[in-house]
């Protein structure tokens, strides 16, 4: 499955860091709600 | 990430929920975020930061560099039924822009307020006028709307 628009997005879970502790996310755990993914090469890079 | 949680209360006032994702681990967004981010953001970052280690996230949403091992630049509009309303994917060196992003929540957003019956012309920002497809409008778009508006 490929992300593409008009389409339903990917769903996934991952390990996150969230407001000082350690929790998992769910993307469709926000199902109901407008959500904006971001991706970025990686912590500590400069823009 | 930083300018994305400098405009985070503007992403709220919309009801936008926020998830970044990199390769790095939680541990380290922990870490990036108490060392650095926090230091130009009050209060440090306000939503979920993601770690997508294998990069399974990266490659379902076609953002997967396979030769660095790291995600592109890739900001993904979602509207509450799941649906992909918009996309950006940009390689490394040039960061966003994120007062586009935010008018592109309020462009999506209106749209779906009015069920899809209007279209916003380009620039649309909120209190400028929309345009309503149809017969009638195929071919006057000029007395309506014109790049000067924008």
């Amino acid at each position: 499955m490929t992300a593409r628009v008009g389409q339903k997005a990917p769903d996934f879970a991952a390990p996150a860091y969230y407001r000082g502790g350690f929790t998992s996310v769910k993307l469709s755990d926000f199902a109901g709600k407008w959500v904006m993914v971001c991706f970025y090469p990686g912590d500590f890079t400069f823009v | 990430m930083s300018a994305v949680a400098a405009q985070y209360e503007a992403l709220q006032k919309l009801g936008v929920e926020v998830i970044s994702v990199s390769v790095d681990s939680h541990f380290v967004h922990k870490m990036w975020n108490d060392n650095e981010l926090s230091k130009m953001v009050d209060g440090g970052v306000p939503f979920h930061m993601a770690s997508d280690q294998a990069g399974h996230v990266g490659r379902a949403y076609g953002v997967w560099d396979e030769s660095q091992g790291i995600e592109l630049r890739g900001r993904f509009i979602i509207d509450p039924d799941g649906v992909i309303q918009a996309m950006e994917v940009m390689t490394p060196p040039v960061g966003r822009k994120l007062a586009e992003t935010v008018r592109q929540f309020q462009a999506f957003q209106h749209i779906r307020a009015t069920g899809g019956k209007e279209a916003t012309p380009a620039g649309w920002e909120p209190g400028k006028p929309t345009l309503t497809p149809g017969p009638d409008l195929v071919g006057n778009v000029w007395k309506v709307w014109n790049p000067s508006m924008e």
